[in-house]
């Protein structure tokens, strides 16, 4: 039985390019398929369109028809819909509306109409189906991010839709957050039987959930295959995964698990307990900036502790730690932007600060004048500067849009453009790939070893240990404001629960490409 | 943690339980009787103390959110206009006692009002200016602090079901305020850190407003699609809701006739159609309310101690009225003749009765954990600290 039928369904933006291009799609009742595509392929259009959002609460030029349990989304508002399809975008905070948790999750029951006992009976249920009865009293505003995403699923689930469409669910959420939300949705599928369409870029958790994928092409056409297929190619495929691509095995692993499995069955063409030539652990050259001492108290509580960390050139350094260990205090303390109550932030270098939320900086009409303004403001005139580092984010293509008309990892790339042609030696990034496709990614990590080999410097407070593993030289580690290890990726990586996918299926190997530069000198 | 774990030490109201322990007309209660106390006290002392306990009350029970951080901002802003009220009064209104100072005048045009500004400044003016000014920032402060303590959600709950929808989106869109001066600030930061903290004031406005405005309007537009999604409005407007609009709209038509008709004296026809305007909107909201379908989750009933806390609150604005017929003069002050305020021990005792919700206390995550013994891993979650990234 299929439970989302798209049918032959079209839709362009108003005054935007075609986002959906006569789609057919058939989701079958009580499977987990995943929707994959690089940024800007129409994924959000075509999970929006599944309860009408699109064309409903967009506007623009709409053709076909989605079919959800028999209601047609032409005749049917999204309000119409929400006893039978639950919807949760990638942004907790501006999901929630009541301002606490238990209430929230009835929202909607007290919309739908519900006895008093029926929604009683509903908001235990779904408390216990999320694991969240210990915050029914909560405040949303309380709760760390994987909670409160989980209270958005909540909030879509109380009214025991049939189907729950995700919008990149765990974009904003540090891993163990991503971790609980996906267990969350894994559980909803497996013991009630809900149809999940589920939009993610971290394929690493979610890749392992999903019965079925569809890959959209940049012009908007799904193509429906297995899980496996779809990996396949596609350039953000686990590292797991694209290992197996690298190493011809068959079928492709999408676990550790598998993949440990795989390498166990296979024989390698070379040692993997070889000292592999990964980046050096060795401090940069010339200081650029040291926290000396460094404590910071913000509201009466001391976030950083006495923290010494030095940044020298040609250094790129990532901080991870769990929320709260301290990570974007320490950058906004090299910024400038917090001060030490105890010892002192030391720059001998220029240093700019790229904030988590990219949306903070953008103001002009262009891309290109987006970056062109920061020149301005520091009295400089070179578009040369500009197109250099349109190129080296790789969003040339990008440069006559607005950035507010841009997805999320579109967006961050033109705001680490606009801080770092003004050219400081120090660029501060603050968890820079929340929300990019691979090839996002990428070009980022491209620009920051660039950036890093001209003798400048770049700190990373991450929790992708994938791009910690992929782009630093050096890991710092904090936890409740200390530093707790600190010292080359692949030794400080090496021993946590959270360690890059290659390094727990072939240590010492940190990347795929690190294994491929070693099966090329074989 | 299953339900059969819940605290069973939170405050319960009936089937309610609650982190909170008063109920939103509780604070109403508090709020009024409060704001009353500053209106039936004007003398600057007393208000002083009815500000110090707003700022008490907030300090205890402000909620997590952007309205408890707004209660400075919001006070601070009632100050700057006192402040600016006092110069403008000080400016235009003269007078030839206890002169401070006097600045070059000049009479404006007999269009533009023809009164003079500058001249005589004299310290009875700056004064009277000033604690009308105070009486300003206390009312503001007790409407901040009701604002940082109250449940909003709770707040439309207790209203007749009509008001439901059209009270949602009132709290939705007054919650922009508080979370736009938050962007105000990381706008602000982000604007330096752009340049490697080099400030540059050239365009500086273009450069912070342009943002804010966005990140607004685009939050703005998600928590629409989320209330959409969530079946908000779900039910659409009968026809018997239609006819409640119509027979509300005669009554409030009904009700303005009827202030005319007390303007031009018409007493009996002001009394009369004021009747059925009334009668007309009592009657327009119960079929609304009834109309809409909607039953309410868990509402919370007032308890003996919200009725305590009430009756105990509402004792101070009445025994300042109890004081003010026995003749206290120490409620009100004029600084003519220039002189201290006055103050005397019973008002102040009576203002007391303004600290009744203080008598408990908020369950706060730190203390739920301790007072009801959760298990370790619950404890890690009620902090908010649930990303338990296992890192070297």
């Amino acid at each position: 039985m299929n439970a989302i039928s798209y049918r032959q369904v079209s839709f362009s933006y108003p005054d935007g390019p075609t986002a959906l291009n006569e789609v057919n799609l058939e989701v079958i009742a009580g499977e987990v398929l995943l929707v994959v595509g690089s940024s800007g392929s129409g994924k959000s259009t075509l999970l929006r369109a599944a309860n009408g959002l699109v064309p409903h609460a967009t506007g623009g030029r709409f053709g076909g028809d989605v079919v959800i349990f028999g209601r047609s989304t032409i005749s049917h508002h999204p309000r119409e819909l929400a006893d039978v399809v639950g919807f949760v975008s990638q942004d907790p905070e501006a999901q929630l509306v009541v301002d606490e948790v238990e209430h929230d999750i009835a929202f909607v029951l007290e919309n739908l109409g519900l006895s008093a006992t029926a929604m009683r009976r509903r908001v235990e249920e779904t408390l216990d189906a999320l694991g969240i009865a210990h915050l029914r009293y909560r405040a949303p505003m309380t709760l760390s991010g994987g909670e409160r995403q989980r209270v958005a699923i909540a909030g879509a689930l109380a009214a025991a839709p049939s189907a729950l469409v995700l919008d990149e669910p765990t974009s904003q959420l540090d891993p163990q957050g991503a971790e609980d939300v996906l267990a969350a949705i894994a559980r909803l599928n497996s013991d009630l039987g809900t149809t999940v369409l589920l939009a993610e870029h971290r394929l690493e958790r979610a890749a392992p959930l999903a019965d079925r994928a569809v890959v959209l092409s940049s012009d908007g056409i799904p193509t429906p295959c297995a899980v496996a297929d779809a990996l396949a190619t596609y350039p953000g495929a686990p590292p797991v995964t694209r290992l197996g691509r690298l190493l011809g095995w068959d079928p492709l692993p999408l676990t550790v698990r598998d993949a440990r499995a795989r390498a166990a069955e296979n024989s390698l063409p070379f040692a993997t307990n070889i000292e592999t030539n990964s980046r050096e652990s060795s401090r940069g050259g010339q200081t650029l900036v040291a926290a000396e001492s460094l404590s910071v108290e913000l509201s009466g509580r001391e976030v950083l502790h006495r923290v010494d960390v030095s940044i020298g050139a040609g250094e790129v350094v990532a901080l991870l730690g769990r929320n709260g260990a301290g990570k974007t205090t320490l950058l906004r303390a090299f910024a400038g932007l917090n001060s030490a109550s105890h010892g002192r932030v030391n720059p001998t270098g220029t240093v700019a600060y790229v904030p988590q939320d990219p949306s903070t900086l953008l103001f002009s009409p262009t891309v290109r004048r987006e970056i062109a303004e920061t020149l301005k403001l520091l009295g400089r005139r070179d578009a040369g500067e500009v197109d250099a580092w349109l190129d080296r984010l790789g969003i040339s293509h990008l440069a006559e849009r607005h950035p507010r008309s841009l997805s999320g990892g579109e967006r961050q790339r033109v705001a680490i453009a606009a801080v770092a042609v003004g050219g400081a030696d120090v660029l501060l990034l603050d968890e820079p790939t929340r929300g990019m496709d691979a090839l996002s990614r990428t070009a980022l990590e491209r620009a920051v070893q660039e950036h890093a080999a001209e003798g400048g410097a770049v700190v990373l407070a991450t929790h992708d240990v994938e791009l910690a593993a992929r782009c630093a030289s050096r890991v710092v580690v904090l936890g409740d404001g200390d530093v707790i290890a600190e010292g080359e990726a692949r030794i400080v990586l090496a021993g946590s629960l959270f360690a890059p996918q290659v390094l727990r299926v072939m240590p010492p190997f940190l990347t795929v490409e690190q294994v491929n530069h070693e099966l090329e000198g074989v | 943690m299953s339900k059969a774990n819940i605290p069973a030490g939170r405050y319960q109201s009936g089937r309610y339980q609650s982190d909170r322990p008063w109920s939103a007309i509780t604070w109403v209660a508090w709020a009024l009787a409060a704001a009353a106390t500053i209106q039936l006290a004007p003398n600057p002392v007393y208000v002083v103390l009815v500000i110090a306990i707003t700022w008490l009350v907030v300090v205890e029970h402000g909620l997590d959110g952007p309205y408890a951080k707004a209660f400075p901002i919001l006070v601070g802003a009632a100050v700057f206009f006192a402040v600016l009220r006092i110069v403008l009064i000080g400016l235009t209104t003269h007078g030839n006692q206890d002169v401070l100072f006097t600045t070059p005048s000049f009479t404006m045009p007999e269009m533009l009002g023809g009164f003079t500004v500058g001249g005589a400044t004299t310290a009875p003016v700056l004064l009277q200016a000033g604690a009308e000014g105070l009486v300003i920032v206390g009312i503001i402060a007790v409407f901040a602090a009701f604002n940082a303590v109250v449940s909003h959600y709770e707040l439309i709950q207790t209203t007749p079901r009509a008001f439901y929808e059209l009270g949602l989106i009132v709290i939705v869109a007054l919650c922009f305020v508080p979370s736009t001066i938050e962007a105000i600030r990381d706008v602000r930061e982000a604007d330096r850190a752009r340049t490697g903290g080099q400030t540059v004031r050239r365009g500086r406005l273009v450069r912070q407003v342009i943002p804010v405005l966005e990140r607004g309007l685009e939050k703005a537009i998600t928590l629409a699609e989320s209330l959409d999604s969530r079946g908000f409005a779900h039910s659409g407007a009968t026809a018997r809701a239609r006819g409640a609009g119509w027979i509300g709209l005669v009554a409030l038509i009904a009700l303005g006739s009827s202030f005319t008709a007390l303007v031009a004296r018409e007493n009996t026809v002001a009394i009369v159609l004021g009747g059925i305007g009334v009668i007309g909107i009592l009657f327009a909201i119960a079929i609304a309310s009834k109309e809409t379908g909607r039953i309410r989750y868990r509402p919370r009933s007032l308890t003996i101690a919200d009725r305590s806390c009430i009756a105990i609150c509402l004792l101070a604005p009445i025994l300042i009225i109890v004081l003010s017929i026995a003749g206290d003069n120490t409620l009100t002050w004029t600084p003519s003749p220039v002189r201290w305020p006055a103050f005397d021990i019973l008002p102040a005792l009576a203002l007391i009765a303004l600290l009744a919700p203080l008598t408990r206390r908020p369950i706060t995550n730190a203390s739920a954990i301790s007072e009801f013994n959760l298990s370790d891993e619950d404890s890690v979650l009620a902090v908010g600290h649930s990303d338990k990234v296992a890192l070297p």
